[in-house]
């Protein structure tokens, strides 16, 4: 449900020639393609496509696992991707012997299960930084000034409402890895977001229309909401200096697939470097296409925030799977969570 | 009971009983069966007893891989909390108006009653959002007030406790409502004439004639708001901000992101023994109640 509550959109992108009845039935995280790309691939190829959207990896497995879905192609994130290849849910697609895979950076071959890319291709990768709106913060350099921000201006913050996500976050401010399993170091992290828990108005997923209204001053989001501020210059977007989160995930083919024909044809559409541009374009986050990269629009291009450069690069950390260790962070959110 | 007879009761109750058995009676004992089993590692069971899941809630628990900690209680007490003053609140908001929309003429009566079932016809979670926007410091509330010069600065209504209140009773008013009217609608204009005839005075009307024969609403509607209310994430989530963690939100995180089904399903039954128990108490007390009067 995370927590968008996205209902199931279904959206038909009916093709100019729909040949017969061939379809394809994505299931991906709402908001995250750009509609703009499906209707090309039904240009092309006549083959109608299905959107359904999820709004949290579980939430997308829970369903898998249960069997028959009718669909065909999923958006996991890396760990889930590790999980779902042990799981046997995914299908081989042999996608790194496609010549054109060569436009992928191999630096985004980070799956542990898949260290080839022979089941699924790198689709897309963000961070997860903070927006604020200047006039009001004036500028902000990372989670210190972010914290800062309700005993300076009276005006409000918030952060995510994701498990994850905000230990994460407490886990770089106290000096550990986000994928940590030593119960002391969590505890340090959790009593972190606990100590700033008063200057939090709220933990949730729907700031961006707050921050734009400017109900609140700064928010902690996904890089991605910049596509809400192309008109808005005063609200910027920056990945903290003491370090953030990013995320990649990729696209799969179900073992169960009804349609893995045009679903490789999918995968190969979308190794075009203009196509994932055209998504860039409309998404604001990062691609494994290299040559992608540089038709990206300008304002993208020039970006340091958006267009990550090495040394930024280096101060993320992406998640991995925490198998049993779980608990700890379940059991420190809880306690975030029913803080006073 | 002929042969023929009982053909026609197995056709008539069969349906029913097999909608029940599978749509209520099966998750519920799935439900039940999950909360002993050994959480899987990627979501789901393992097919292995285990204890702990309701030893993490009430204090066994072998403190390496499952710990017990009090606040699990903790939590299902606050959101016992926060339902028994919705249904109170609803109580005090609906028993006057029940009053005043009986004695509406026919006509206005219809107007009202369909005025209340509307907000059923859009989306909980678009209600939700719209007081989100109504509440927030630039939002409706704080604008009208603004302007009207009650207030100087916008207050801070939403994400906060209140705001969580405001919202449950919001949405759980049709349902104490309906039954409430029901009882009322029927009341007997005769007894209370009679009540007043024999010299009673209007508040012992009202307590002695009039409150019990009201009672089965009180119940009807008490019940049907509190059961919800106790489960219901979707509020706190969105208008308090998910800073006070209540049971709802705690089971859909073990469903979803902690991945831990038999603690959610453990978490579960917890909350429905609770609740029907409390019901059990609730409804016992209001027989012996109504049967004295």
């Amino acid at each position: 449900m995370k927590k968008a509550i996205v209902l199931a959109l279904s959206c038909l992108v009916a093709g100019t020639a729909a040949r017969a009845e061939e379809t394809l039935a994505l299931y991906n995280w709402g908001d995250y393609i750009n509609p703009a790309v499906l209707t090309k691939f039904t240009e092309e190829t006549g083959i109608k496509v299905t959107l359904d959207t999820y709004s949290a990896n579980e939430e997308m497995l829970a369903k898998i696992q249960a069997g028959a879905t009718g669909y065909d192609i999923v958006f996991p994130s890396v760990w889930m991707q590790d999980i779902m290849v042990k799981l046997d849910l995914l299908e081989q697609t042999n996608i790194n012997a496609d010549p054109a895979f060569a436009n992928i950076d191999p630096a985004f071959l980070r799956s542990k299960e898949d260290p080839q890319s022979s089941y699924c291709l790198p689709y897309a990768w963000g961070t997860v930084g903070i927006f604020y709106n200047e006039n009001v913060t004036g500028p902000i350099a990372g989670w210190d000034d972010f914290f800062a921000i309700p005993q300076k201006t009276g005006q409000k913050i918030t952060l995510l409402d994701d498990m994850r996500e905000v230990l994460g976050m407490g886990l770089i401010m106290t000096g550990h890895s986000v994928n940590s399993t030593d119960p002391a170091e969590l505890k340090e992290a959790a009593d972190y977001v606990t100590a700033h828990k008063a200057e939090v108005t709220a933990f949730t997923y729907e700031s961006m229309p707050l921050l734009l209204s400017g109900d609140v001053a700064a928010a902690h989001y996904f890089v991605g909401g910049n596509m809400f501020f192309v008109d808005h210059p005063e609200i910027k977007y920056i990945i903290p200096k003491e370090g953030a989160t990013m995320y990649q995930e990729n696209i799969c083919v179900l073992k169960d697939a009804p349609h893995k024909e045009a679903a490789q044809k999918f995968l190969q559409f979308y190794l075009r470097p203009e196509i994932a541009a055209l998504n860039v374009s409309q998404q604001f986050n990062g691609t494994p296409n290299r040559p992608a990269n540089d038709l990206t629009p300008d304002f993208i291009k020039s970006n340091p925030n958006i267009n990550v450069p090495a040394e930024t690069l280096a101060r993320l950390q992406i998640f991995a799977d925490l198998g049993k260790a779980l608990k700890l962070y379940d059991r420190a959110w809880n306690a975030i969570r029913t803080a006073q | 009971m002929t042969h023929r007879d009982r053909l026609h009761l197995w056709g008539l109750l069969g349906p029913v009983t097999l909608f029940l058995g599978v749509f209520f009676l099966i998750p519920l004992l799935t439900i039940a069966l999950y909360s002993i089993l050994t959480p899987g590692l990627y979501g789901g069971v393992e097919w292995a007893f285990y204890h702990w899941n309701y030893g993490r809630i009430f204090g066994w628990a072998d403190g390496i891989d499952e710990v017990f900690e009090p606040v699990y209680l903790q939590i299902l007490a606050r959101s016992l909390g926060l339902a028994l003053t919705t249904v109170l609140l609803c109580l005090a908001i609906c028993y006057p108006v029940a009053f005043w929309v009986a004695w509406l003429p026919q006509r206005w009566r219809m107007l009202f009653l369909f005025l209340i079932a509307l907000p059923f016809f859009a989306s909980l979670i678009v209600r939700l959002y719209a007081w989100l926007l109504i509440l927030k410091p630039s939002g409706l509330l704080n604008t009208v007030l603004l302007a009207t010069g009650l207030i100087s600065e916008p207050l801070d209504l939403l994400y906060t406790p209140s705001a969580v209140v405001l919202g449950m009773v919001y949405i759980f008013l049709p349902f104490m409502f309906l039954p409430l009217f029901a009882a009322i609608d029927t009341l007997d204009a005769a007894l209370i004439e009679a009540s007043a005839d024999l010299g009673a005075k209007p508040w012992q009307t009202f307590l002695k004639v009039i409150f019990p024969m009201t009672l089965p609403g009180v119940v009807a509607g008490s019940v049907i708001v509190f059961i919800p209310a106790v489960g219901n994430f979707i509020v706190p989530d969105i208008l308090g901000g998910a800073k006070g963690l209540m049971t709802g939100n705690l089971i859909e995180q073990q469903f979803l992101s902690s991945r831990n089904w038999p603690f959610g399903s453990a978490l579960a039954m917890v909350v429905m023994a609770v609740v029907l128990g409390a019901l059990t108490i609730f409804a016992t007390r209001a027989k012996k109640a109504g049967g004295a009067a």
